[in-house]
């Protein structure tokens, strides 16, 4: 087993006040804390962290560390207790009560298991036998969201078995609600970390992810649509075809629309657990890429004979 | 098939996640969380998203030692940022569909 030496981890002199240590680790929790770093890494260094902390600030288990420390310094790579060592106060039996892979080996050598009041995160407070709770991304389609479709989730859950890392394999079949939207949270009761001895199972929480849909763009219940228009369908107005997530529609382009032009279509958008919501039609005029000559002549008569500067505007302004 | 919810009673969500209901009550006044209904607190329901967020501000609040007032704006520049970049990646992918050819 590895020594730690905690005023090391939280980069302080071993004659450090408590003032200090308090100040060095609110720093390091503040850079390393999993729910401000998403780095991987983080959580490990957060929770070495975390771990040193609860050791310094408490006068009694500084004391033990310290008096281990000088012992601990010179038995070279392998650290192992000294003979006879005994955590002088709490629970030495922490097999069957501390949450699984929340401390080191070498914290749980020396003050044995259960930290007191070490709380990082969810399984972790004493005697809680539950497992933790787990999150996990998934990504939904577009079209997944509009029925109880069934999809399958496959995750990996870390555990600690035999004090070696292991992960389990999780492959589920969860119904996905109608309506369910990007950046919700579903809960799928006791699929999280199994829990410790007879302790209930934690739960998982699925974090929806969109993915972004080759034609449509999402915002709320609404559903953008991008309409490519010729420049005489714009000029002399039409009736376009256009996709929706459940067949297709007829839109009529009014005359003289501008690109950018929005059309809104009721109740042919997202179906949320209450409401609908709209189609909303962007118009794009786009240009033909290359043109003949009888096309060029037709422009060109145009040019002379539209009277319309688009610059107009700018005169006003310079 | 697995058991599915969007909702957790006050009751269910302290007994689950080892929270103090006036923890609950405490996250609920400093605004970082609403329940979805409930006239009195005992009958308060949560939807899982925002428990997500009552775990997050528990586990900010005992982790860096912050007060409720210091959880309450971390959360919300959180959300505040989850949303901004939810919208900002819908309107590039837009923008990108108008410019593109």
């Amino acid at each position: 087993m590895e020594f730690k030496d905690y005023y090391k981890i939280l980069g302080v002199k071993a004659e450090a006040d408590d003032k200090e240590i308090k100040t060095a680790y609110r720093k390091l929790a503040r850079k390393y804390h999993p729910d401000m770093n998403p780095d991987k890494g983080a959580e490990d260094k957060f929770k070495e962290v975390a771990e040193a902390y609860q050791v310094l600030k408490d006068a009694s288990r500084r004391a033990e560390f310290d008096e281990l420390r000088q012992y601990g310094s010179q038995s070279g790579q392998g650290f192992q207790p000294p003979p006879g060592w005994q955590h002088s106060s709490g629970s030495q039996n922490h097999e069957s009560e501390h949450a699984e892979g929340d401390f080191s080996d070498f914290f749980n050598s020396i003050f044995g298991g259960g930290g007191h009041g070490f709380a990082y995160s969810d399984g972790m407070r004493q005697g809680q036998a539950r497992g933790q709770d787990v999150e996990i991304e998934m990504p939904v389609f577009l079209e997944e969201t509009q029925g109880d479709n069934v999809k399958t989730v496959e995750y990996q859950i870390p555990v600690y078995e035999s004090r070696n890392l292991e992960h389990i394999n999780k492959r589920l079949k969860v119904t996905m609600p109608k309506g369910v939207s990007d950046g919700e949270r579903i809960r799928v009761k006791g699929q999280g970390k199994p829990g410790a001895g007879k302790g209930v199972a934690g739960d998982l929480y699925i974090h929806i992810r969109l993915v972004p849909h080759p034609l449509f763009d999402v915002q709320g219940h609404n559903l953008i649509l991008t309409l490519p228009v010729t420049p005489w369908e714009a000029a002399l107005g039409a009736k376009v075809t256009v996709p929706t997530l459940k067949g297709s529609i007829t839109v009529t382009v009014t005359a003289n629309s501008q690109s950018g032009k929005k059309l809104r279509i009721k109740g042919k958008g997202l179906k949320g657990k209450s409401i609908t919501g709209d189609l909303i039609v962007i118009l794009k005029v786009v240009m033909p890429a290359t043109a003949n000559d009888k096309a060029n002549q037709l422009w060109q008569a145009l040019s002379e004979t539209a009277d319309f500067d688009p610059r107009a505007e700018w005169s006003t302004k310079l | 098939m697995t058991e599915i919810s969007f909702y957790l009673p006050l009751n269910e969500l302290c007994q689950l996640e080892r929270i103090e209901p006036d923890v609950v009550i405490e996250i609920v006044e400093y605004g970082i969380a609403q329940p979805v209904k409930g006239e009195t607190t005992a009958d308060w329901v949560f939807d899982t998203t925002t428990v997500h967020w009552i775990k997050k501000a528990v586990r900010l609040k005992q982790d860096l030692e912050i007060d409720w007032v210091a959880v309450a704006l971390v959360i919300d520049l959180m959300q505040q940022k989850e949303t901004l970049l939810r919208e900002n990646k819908c309107v590039q992918n837009q923008l990108k569909r108008f410019v593109e050819t």
